[in-house]
């Protein structure tokens, strides 16, 4: 059954979504509405962020994943749940609670609803950090040691154990219109600096289009062998991080200067040092040194600006060091334009780690189950996305 | 019924309010202005939600909770109309008709024959109907109009307006999620304080093109292309699902003008024609400063007060607040989808994107 056979399966099908007003469950909503004519009912907490929500024929129903009494008027009559929702707003330890106990009572409110499925929105990290080579859904699951992947590897548990029918995506680096973390939050990272490219960005990006995933999810609500399994959910290849960064600094324009390429090892010493100053350090120095020559002259010779250049022959690769010698003695002037526009972004360790992995997720299990077939390749995700974000003013 | 003291001792007490309904707008903007300003108090808070309209009295320390305005109103000056859409033309109508003086909250009513029925009832009761597009109390509002009107730029030969932001709004109830109550999406509820400065500008329209992204709910995203009957036109934009440049740039025969239209104490700028410098800053009256929405809400309230008391037209009658909405009726009648051309549906992989 691929997706042209489902049509008809959500027709007049009361359907409740949490997160809907969130990047993927509120395209989600979208098409469940427009494509399928499901009857969908949308749980949320912050109404100021239902505006592109209400845009469809929807119900709100005011509440959020861990009020019992919400969840069971937004559930009621309910045949079938996705659950997308997480915690995004306080501490950590918040939102790890909201993404345990939320999954909790989303699954409780189900099972009184008698609701005969719930599609439970994971993560790829779920299974920790990963290593070279195939990634499929046979490798054990592991902590990663920070509360979103940890909570949500528990809410995998929590619904697989509550007696009612779920299936479990768990999709990779998700993007397109709308999108989050790995869209919106990516090109307000390379406007306001420079992405490091751990080993010249050859690790391998496993992303995925948010239609893919959302076909995916509508595969996994109807297929009868989604139930109690869990599936991988990427597009057809994985692309190199130097081809998704690189592809997001075009939209910006002046692509090669939102990144810089370092080693492992440069990458980390690079946020040993970052951690060690005060932020920003780097950036203001410079910017001082950039005004005119008799100010540089007269802090050349201070403390900061001696630290400044062991920190950069400690920390920058040659090349580096070559440009700002040349800026210097230019005035400020940048010798081309990739030179020492924007500040580095500092990569925590375990993110140097994650960028350098060559993990190939397979999609095998949800081709063979679900009948899933990513439709957009990376070029026409990405053209669709560069749309989107020229008119949403992101560019 | 205005009986109090305060309507024969123009210089004495201060004109005494209802507040009815208690939201977001009201707790926000109204009540800080009414507790700072000098002209008018609040007697009596009055919501649906008891708690709410308790709570909040005891915040601005007003004296009475109610919920029904009809209880109340015989014993009020006047009243600050801030419910849902929906109810403002029933509620206003009522108070009106009683002679009781109204501030209604924008949109004045859900469309313009609603605003009509208002118009004839505060005629009817011989009460002052004022309606609260505050962004005219702006200095730069003002200072634009007057720029237009003077010719200062010379002809108009186009404008481009963009309002757009992400709202972070405290809703008290879901009225603005919902058509039922709310009447329209953004172009009801941001759209008509843009239309309006640009309608007391510019003057009159003539002719409207308008697209919005509504599917069988409410508009987030909606644009239009809008003519005058000064031959000028230009594109309109309005969005709560992006944040937009929030200005309106004026293209004049002799200068371009761009001003922001989401902001109080917003920058102007003036390019001359063929000139390099600039003139960036902002406006101000002799001995002014900048202006914040507590500013502008006492400015409001005040003026709102003074018409009373004066017995003139407001700043904002409700003929001036009805032009906006015949606009928006217009576009809503003539309404076309807005194309979005990323919310392909999926398709094989390397199809082809319509361009």
């Amino acid at each position: 059954m691929s997706l042209e056979n489902i049509s008809g399966a959500f027709a007049g099908r009361r359907v409740l979504i949490t997160g809907g007003t969130g990047f993927i469950g509120g395209r989600l909503a979208e098409r469940l509405v427009l494509e399928h004519g499901a009857e969908v009912r949308v749980l949320v907490r912050n109404l100021a962020a239902a505006s592109r929500l209400v845009r469809f024929p929807v119900t709100v129903v005011r509440g959020d994943v861990t009020d019992e009494s919400a969840l069971a008027t937004a559930a009621s009559g309910c045949d079938l749940v996705f659950h997308c929702a997480y915690g995004t707003k306080g501490s950590q330890k918040l939102r790890a609670w909201v993404n345990r106990e939320g999954t909790r009572r989303v699954l409780e409110a189900a099972r009184k609803a008698r609701a005969s499925r719930v599609v439970n929105l994971s993560t790829l990290m779920v299974y920790g950090q990963t290593a070279d080579g195939d990634l499929d859904e046979t490798a054990p699951r592991r902590r990663f040691g920070n509360h979103y992947s940890d909570s949500k590897l528990d809410a995998e548990k929590i619904a697989f154990a509550s007696g009612v029918p779920v299936a479990v995506l768990q999709p990779t680096a998700v993007y397109g219109p709308y999108g989050g973390v790995w869209t919106e939050t990516v090109l307000r990272s390379l406007k306001a600096g420079r992405q490091i490219l751990v080993d010249g960005g050859r690790g391998l990006g496993n992303a995925v289009y948010v239609d893919d995933l959302v076909s995916a999810m509508l595969l996994a609500a109807v297929r009868d062998e989604a139930v109690g399994e869990a599936f991988l959910i990427s597009g057809e290849e994985p692309v190199t991080w130097r081809e998704m960064f690189g592809r997001f600094a075009r939209m910006l324009g002046d692509g090669p200067a939102r990144t810089v390429d370092m080693t492992a090892d440069e990458a980390l010493a690079f946020w040993r040092r970052s951690q060690g100053e005060r932020p920003r350090a780097v950036g203001e120095a410079l910017r001082i040194l950039r005004q005119d020559r008799q100010v540089r002259e007269r802090i050349q010779s201070t403390r900061e600006v001696l630290w400044l250049r062991e920190t950069a022959s400690a920390v920058l690769p040659e090349s580096w060091q070559e440009a700002i010698k040349a800026r210097m003695a230019s005035g400020g002037r940048p010798a081309s334009r990739a030179a020492l526009e924007l500040p580095i972004h500092p990569l925590p360790p375990p993110m140097i780690g994650f960028f350098r992995a060559k993990t190939r997720v397979r999609i095998d299990k949800a081709k063979r189950l679900l009948g899933y077939r990513p439709a957009f390749d990376f070029a026409t995700g990405m053209d669709l996305t560069e749309r989107w974000a020229r008119w949403a003013n992101l560019l | 019924m205005v009986t109090s003291a305060a309507m024969n001792d123009p210089q004495g007490a201060k004109l005494r309010l209802a507040v009815v309904g208690c939201g977001a707008v009201a707790t926000i903007h109204h009540l800080p202005a009414i507790s700072v300003s000098e002209t008018v108090e609040a007697a009596v808070l009055v919501d649906a939600d008891l708690g709410r309209a308790r709570a909040l009295a005891d915040r601005f320390g007003v004296p009475e909770a109610a919920t029904d305005y009809r209880a109340v109103a015989d014993r009020v000056d006047a009243a600050v109309v801030a419910l849902p859409n929906s109810l403002h033309a029933p509620v206003s109508i009522d108070l009106l008709r009683r002679g009781v003086p109204v501030l209604v909250e924008k949109p004045m009513a859900m469309d313009g024959r609603e605003a009509d029925a208002m118009i004839a009832a505060a005629a009817e009761g011989k009460a002052v109907l004022a309606v609260g597009l505050d962004f005219r109390f702006f200095d730069s509002s003002l200072f634009v109009r007057n720029l237009l009107r003077d010719g200062l730029l010379g002809e108009i030969r186009g404008f481009d307006l963009r309002q757009g932001v992400i709202p972070r709004w405290p809703f008290a109830t879901d009225f603005l999620l919902k058509k039922e109550t709310a009447g329209g999406g953004v172009l009801a509820d941001f759209g008509v304080h843009v239309l309006d400065l640009l309608l007391w500008w510019m003057g009159e329209w003539t002719e409207v093109d308008y697209r919005d992204d509504a599917q069988g709910g409410l508009e987030s995203d909606c644009e239009m292309t809008l003519g005058f009957r000064s031959g000028a036109s230009g594109k309109v934009e309005i969005s709560r699902t992006r944040n937009l440049r929030n200005t309106c740039v004026f293209e004049g025969e002799r200068a371009t003008l761009e001003v922001g239209v989401w902001d109080p104490d917003p920058e102007i700028t003036l390019r001359i024609a063929d000139r390099e410098v600039a003139l960036a800053g902002r406006a101000r009256r002799p001995g002014g400063e900048g202006l914040d929405f507590t500013d502008v809400f006492v400015r409001q309230i005040d003026d709102f007060a003074a018409a009373i008391r004066e017995g003139r037209e407001p700043f904002v009658p409700g003929s001036e607040g009805r032009r906006s909405l015949d606009l928006i009726d217009a576009c809503y009648a003539g309404r076309r989808p807005l194309e979005l051309p990323w919310s392909v549906l999926p398709a094989p992989a390397g199809r082809e994107i319509p361009s």
